[in-house]
């Protein structure tokens, strides 16, 4: 197998693993850290053997449940086709939406340059922009051919909800790619490596305040999330457009859902808070001072792995007779702090013999994707925290804002920028 | 009199801009969300099963009993008022003669259908003998079959005051 193919499956992998493999994980933190913001527990039961693993245990036992139940189909509904069809779109369009997203700088590998992206093309974001609005097919197919009034409502909704959407989100893009002058994902991404003074790093969200707001804002409308989560409702239109849905397709909507939230949150990171960019170190940084880095995670690994489980310790227990909690952390313990020690102890290797070009390449990627996975972990984060904390709008609010708001905001933004650029002349 | 003029808000630029009252409430959630993440002991809930609420006051209903002479023979007489009473028509009696020289008349079986019973206390406000109470203080009344929830004499007399209850 040749390089570019591993780095290709590598790719894919990474991204099915983020768009859809994650859902159960995001199930979990929905579930936990909403209950942490009310002062609650949130699911902490379930278990195999002694392995609660705060919980996670759960959205896995919910998904089985999801997988087993009868797949039932109203008999009311004229046509099948579209009615099965419909969450298969969803699913695929938020999946497909991650395919563009830079995991880490263009990967040289024998003089060789390799595009890490699933699909290593140059569309960008132009092709977050297609599937982006091209899910919403999938939900007014649903809800259409739901047959039933609630279904219909909820899309009608959603599309309405997402067609405003777009066109400021598309605005607040423009005004980015004014100041990028790329469409290209990377681009963008090295285009915001280096900082201001020194000290500022020079992310999206510096250059461009007011389009990384707009931006925001309407990925969070796009992805049909709380405070717009407008398409369902339980006190006006029941579930919305997957009323009339259950077991698998009703599940493969959730995961669309979470695979939306997912690859939005991927992309805010790539436009807006500097990608696969570790603050003040770009690519040619961390190639030159490779030895200093590894150092330096041989240092903290440890004393990150110190705290988690002094922290699993103290939070890991249980009221009553039950030592399986104990059990469980003791196993944890040992089972992190040899990963801990087997890394370090591989870093230790590569400091000795030293790394080739290829090896400083390759361990840059991880870096950056490392970097990558925290951001986007950060963002997701951002998102369940928005959702237990900002109300949801008021149909008519949520056009108002969208129209009256955020387009004219952002149609402004451009302006600006355009003046900006002209007149600096780059 | 004069008019009370309440005050509008949100007509202010900074109300308008959404933004400082969307990160203010942010801030508050953030906080409770790291103070439970740092020490679950934070929590304000209690682990159900294992930790039993205790707050439980006198006037709690919860399942019934029969109350008892020093004998630990009941101080039923049977006299179905009780079940009279009873809007659910939960309760069943079954009466008897008596001869140890309490009473004249006992219960010979004393039923109640917990899947009927409404909890409303109407029965120990009717109750001339103060037979039957309601201070258990059992909320959670579990089984696996509907004959389970029939409680009988013997079951009913059996329940004892709830320990958290002071001694009345």
């Amino acid at each position: 197998m040749s390089a570019s193919t591993i780095i290709l499956i590598v790719n894919i992998a990474l991204a099915v693993v983020l768009a859809v493999a994650l859902t159960p994980l995001f199930v979990w933190w929905e579930r936990r850290i909403s209950g942490f913001i009310q002062d609650r527990s949130g699911p902490n039961r379930c278990h195999i053997g002694p392995f609660r693993l705060g919980g996670i245990i759960q959205s896995f036992a919910d998904m089985l449940k999801l997988v087993f139940k009868e797949d039932f189909t109203p008999s009311h509904i004229k046509y099948k086709f579209f009615f099965t069809i419909a969450p298969a779109i969803v699913f695929f369009c938020s999946f497909l939406t991650f395919a563009v997203i830079p995991f880490s700088d263009v990967l040289v590998i024998d003089g060789q340059k390799h595009i890490m992206q699933a699909i290593p093309n140059e569309l960008g974001i132009m092709w977050f922009l297609a599937f982006a609005g091209l899910s919403v097919y999938g939900i007014i197919l649903g809800g259409y051919s739901s047959g039933s009034k609630y279904g219909l409502l909820g899309s009608i909704r959603a599309s309405a909800q997402v067609i405003s959407y777009e066109a400021a989100m598309a605005l607040a893009i423009i005004s980015m790619l004014i100041s990028y002058g790329s469409i290209h994902l990377t681009d963008i991404v090295n285009a915001q490596a280096g900082t201001y003074f020194g000290v500022i790093p020079m992310w999206g969200i510096f250059i461009q305040p007011l389009a990384a707001i707009i931006f925001i804002v309407c990925a969070f409308a796009e992805a049909n999330r709380a405070p717009f989560d407008l398409a369902e409702g339980e006190s006006e239109i029941v579930a919305g457009y997957h009323t009339e849905y259950s077991a698998m397709k009703f599940g493969l909507f959730q995961v669309g859902e979470y695979s939306a939230m997912s690859a939005s949150s991927a992309i805010i990171v790539t436009l807006f808070f500097g990608g696969y960019q570790l603050p003040w170190l770009d690519t040619q940084a961390i190639q030159s001072n490779i030895n200093y880095i590894i150092v330096a995670i041989i240092i903290l690994l440890p004393l990150k792995v110190y705290f988690l489980t002094k922290w699993m310790k103290k939070n890991n227990k249980a009221i009553g007779l039950d030592k399986s909690r104990q059990k469980e952390t003791k196993i944890l313990t040992i089972a992190f702090w040899s990963i801990a020690f087997f890394i370090v102890a591989s870093l230790v290797a590569f400091l000795i013999t030293g790394l080739g070009s290829n090896g400083v390449n390759i361990a840059t990627a991880i870096l950056q994707i490392g970097t990558f996975l925290v951001k986007f972990f950060m963002m997701a984060f951002v998102y369940i925290w928005v959702r237990w904390t900002v109300l949801r709008f008021r149909y008519d609010q949520l056009q108002m804002l969208g129209w009256k708001v955020l387009i004219p905001l952002a149609l402004l933004n451009i302006v600006i920028t355009a003046i900006f650029v002209v007149v600096r002349g780059s | 009199m004069g008019i009370k003029v309440v005050p509008r808000y949100g007509k202010s630029f900074k109300d308008k801009l959404y933004l400082p009252a969307i990160a203010g409430g942010m801030k508050t959630t953030f906080r409770h969300f790291v103070k439970n993440f740092k020490d679950i002991d934070n929590l304000k809930t209690m682990a159900y099963p294992e930790v039993q609420p205790t707050d439980l006051n006198e006037r709690y209903r919860g399942v019934h009993r029969l109350t008892k002479h020093e004998n630990n023979t009941e101080k039923c007489v049977a006299c179905f008022m009780c079940a009279t009473a009873c809007p659910a028509d939960c309760i069943f009696i079954e009466a008897e003669e008596r001869f140890d020289g309490y009473d004249e008349k006992r219960p010979k079986e004393f039923k109640i259908d917990l899947l009927e019973c409404v909890f409303c206390g109407y029965c120990v406000e009717a109750c001339p003998c103060d037979a039957i109470r309601m201070d258990t203080g059992i909320f959670s009344f579990t089984s696996s079959k509907r004959e389970d929830f029939v409680l009988d004499k013997k079951a009913l007399m059996a329940n004892e005051r709830s320990k958290d209850l002071n001694n009345g």
